[in-house]
């Protein structure tokens, strides 16, 4: 293995130092693709096509590509702009990225003279902006946005993260000094925030979720509280798509195999994927299984093309960029032919804001699951995902898990407002007279307000699963 | 040098072109024509040739940098494709004109004095304990292969490394740029020191202890100046380093330094910002360079 890796690295450097003559040359085609393993909503379109190796699978073999033989070359980044910077060298041809990167991407490329790029299809979204979020450190005192005036708090400036930010100030009419924003990576931000150097870090997928459940952060903003969808998406160089399109659509192809396949088996996917990434299979679970934060589609919604202009607007306001003409940049020709080729319908797909559910049999309470945005789901560690109909049922099951000492890797529960799914140890729980109606929420002030309705208390994760225990 | 010496020659010695010098030689000196030029001749002469290398040296590094100017914008305006390509990469124009915008903003001139205060900080903690232990570990061969092993082994760490480990080491973020920084120029300097050190002539070193020399005289009088020349060249080396350090500091600052505005320039792709903070870099390295030779000349004159 580690002989084939050094062979492979010997290979690669002496194509670089060939490049001129094969790449001039008709019979061999590079092509770089820039990925983002650890941005989790990018899997589909990076990780998963190089790991599976499907790119390989659906490249054409006929025709004008009869003689033509294929280099993939993959290349992994921690965010947005280096994928640009690569693809602007044309070292990268495909990129994938969050919203606000993208922009910039399209901006960038604007000053090209070889070459525009274009958005080509979807990676992953949240329609109402979950997977975006801000976290604090978990011993401090902040449950929510407004305790942070004047606090110091990071985010990675031109992301889709900062984004939020910048929707989350202005919503609210606050000034631009309401808190002291900087600008850090999130490998610099989650450091300082787990030394308590800042006071809250802003982040994109998948740290918001990622820090909390490492064990020293805590989430209390939400991207869904800025009701503005957050996505990623591929971008591709005009010159590359325009010259080989039938590599576009077969590179797309592969994409929607990729969906199916974690679709398939979403337990087995975020293992592999946690494997390749380095991100907890639990992380992983929590954005891309049933009825997780971010849906699989690559679909280009009128949605997100409507978002895209707004982006740019925040961008052009920051003094960021110039004019930029967001339909020219969207290009979804080639994932329509791609969803022709394969015989689905396009234009019903793009209409739909269908999530795969949660589902099966709750084993617990001997029902199924009816209700998925209401259920919970408990991964037994060495074992399957269970799905429970609801949260009272999913504490009952896992005080029972416990009882018979078995090692839980983690449980899920959905917040009671907003239908985002959450660690079940980091949820707030609202809970009133009838213990069976026990209601988990992300935010400690939205337990609070349901509490004060049904006139009952909010507690922890520890003191709701020994209510449910008692109660079940 | 050419280009330079002969047309003011010409000047002083040729009275045969009395329309340019003479409307500005006479109010200054009522006599002839030719008794000024007489006069002023020989002071020239004997100005110029006592500046001549610095005045060779001033126009070469003037036409140097002329012609990397006029390269640059060249390659960038026809952008110049030949496998090294040009294509995106900014005009001296266009870096020219952000380097005005940011000369209107006063947030700019805070990145800059930021910066310089970190790498002043950073360069200043290195050199006072570099330069002893350098000396000590030069002296004391006991002292050498304790420490010479572990500084070996920290030295080929490059400063992004450093960035996690920083932000844990130290209560606050300005520590931690100053110590990336410190890092940075430690190691030249206590390398250089040590490389001084082993030059000292050991004639000399016997010979001060026959005329009755003790240690610490020994140390003042023979090694340190002997030693001198080195801890400079360290010094010079540690501070191109610090400022090479720089931007892998102040990725944590997430706000000020011009290491964080060029990193900034990066995340949201502006590439002529980019440049601006590249060149600004240079220039501040070029001119605490240029400090710390002119500190060396007036510390050991005899080295001129």
């Amino acid at each position: 293995m580690r002989f084939m890796n050094l062979t492979g690295a010997a290979a690669t450097a002496a194509a670089m130092f060939l490049g001129v003559a094969t790449a001039e040359s008709q019979t061999v085609i590079t092509i770089g693709i820039g990925t983002q393993d650890t941005t989790t909503n990018t899997v589909t379109t990076g990780t998963i096509v190089r790991e599976l190796k499907l790119y390989e699978k659906h490249l054409p073999k006929d025709g004008k590509y009869a003689s033509v033989k294929f280099q993939l070359e993959w290349n992994n980044f921690t965010s947005g702009p280096p994928v640009t910077n690569g693809m602007m060298a044309n070292k990268l041809q495909i990129g994938m990225m969050g919203d606000y990167p993208l922009i910039v991407n399209g901006f960038t490329f604007q000053s090209n003279p070889e070459s525009k790029s274009q958005l080509i299809a979807v990676s992953a979204y949240n329609m109402y902006g979950s997977g975006n979020g801000l976290v604090v450190h978990k011993d401090s005192p902040y449950y929510e946005l407004s305790d942070l005036k004047g606090k110091v708090v990071s985010v990675p400036f031109g992301s889709a993260a900062h984004g939020m930010m910048l929707k989350a100030m202005q919503d609210r009419n606050w000034p631009a000094d309401y808190f002291s924003l900087v600008s850090q990576s999130p490998e610099v931000g989650s450091t300082n925030l787990q030394e308590k150097k800042i006071d809250a870090h802003a982040d994109f997928v998948p740290f918001a979720e990622l820090l909390p459940f490492r064990g020293f952060a805590r989430k209390i903003f939400d991207g869904v509280e800025t009701n503005a969808p957050t996505w990623h998406g591929v971008v591709v160089r005009t010159d590359f798509a325009e010259k080989y399109p039938e590599l576009v659509t077969a590179y797309l192809k592969a994409v929607i195999e990729a969906n199916a396949w974690f679709r398939n088996d979403p337990k087995t996917a975020s293992e592999m994927v946690a494997k390749w990434t380095g991100i907890d299979k639990e992380v992983v679970y929590i954005f891309m299984g049933p009825g997780g934060i971010m849906a699989t589609d690559p679909t280009i919604k009128p949605e997100f093309v409507k978002d895209a202009a707004e982006d740019a607007k925040v961008l052009q306001n920051l003094g960021r960029m110039k004019e930029f003409d967001v339909d020219k940049w969207v290009n979804d020709s080639y994932i329509r032919k791609t969803y022709a080729e394969l015989g689905l319908n396009y234009d019903k797909q793009r209409a739909s804001f269908e999530n795969y559910e949660v589902k099966g049999e709750d084993a617990f309470c001997k029902k199924p699951v009816t209700e998925p945005r209401k259920a919970g789901e408990i991964w037994v560690d060495g074992e399957s995902i269970m799905p429970f109909s609801s949260p009272a049922c999913t504490l009952g099951a896992y005080s029972d898990f416990k009882a018979k000492g078995k090692k839980i890797n983690v449980a899920y529960v959905y917040d009671t407002e907003r239908g985002i799914k959450l660690f079940a140890d980091q949820a707030f729980y609202s809970i009133g007279a009838n213990k069976n109606e026990i209601a988990p929420f992300l935010l400690k002030k939205d337990a609070e307000a349901h509490a004060g309705k049904i006139g009952g208390k909010v507690i922890g994760f520890a003191d709701a699963l020994k209510v449910a225990a008692s109660g079940g | 040098m050419p280009g330079e010496v002969p047309p003011i020659m010409a000047r002083a010695a040729a009275p045969p072109s009395p329309s340019m010098s003479e409307p500005a030689a006479a109010p200054e000196l009522p006599a002839p024509a030719e008794t000024p030029a007489r006069a002023t001749t020989p002071r020239a002469i004997k100005w110029l040739s006592l500046h001549r290398m610095q005045l060779r040296a001033l126009l070469l590094g003037a036409i140097s940098l002329a012609i990397f100017l006029v390269a640059w914008h060249l390659l960038t305006k026809y952008r110049v494709n030949i496998y090294i390509r040009f294509l995106n990469v900014p005009s001296p124009e266009a870096v020219f004109e952000r380097a005005v915008r940011a000369a209107h903003d006063p947030k700019f001139f805070q990145h800059v004095l930021l910066s310089c205060r970190r790498i002043l900080l950073g360069f200043l903690f290195a050199t006072l304990v570099a330069v002893p232990l350098g000396l000590i570990m030069g002296r004391f061969r006991l002292a050498r292969d304790f420490i010479f092993p572990v500084a070996e082994v920290f030295r080929p760490i490059p400063a992004i490394a450093w960035v996690p480990m920083s932000i844990m080491l130290w209560p606050s973020n300005e520590e931690s740029i100053i110590y990336i920084t410190f890092i940075g120029s430690f190691f030249p300097i206590l390398l250089n020191t040590l490389h001084g050190m082993t030059t000292v002539d050991t004639v000399l070193v016997r010979a001060a202890q026959c005329l009755g020399a003790r240690e610490r005289q020994i140390f003042r009088e023979v090694y340190f100046p002997a030693t001198m020349p080195h801890v400079f060249t360290g010094l010079t080396v540690g501070m191109g380093v610090a400022w090479v350090s720089l931007i892998a500091a102040e990725m944590i600052s997430g706000q000020f330094g011009i290491g964080y505005f060029t990193w900034e320039a990066y995340s949201l792709v502006q590439y002529s910002d980019i440049v601006l903070g590249m060149v600004c870099i240079g220039v501040l390295g070029l001119g605490s360079s240029a400090l710390i030779r002119g500190v060396g000349r007036l510390v050991m004159p005899w080295n001129r």
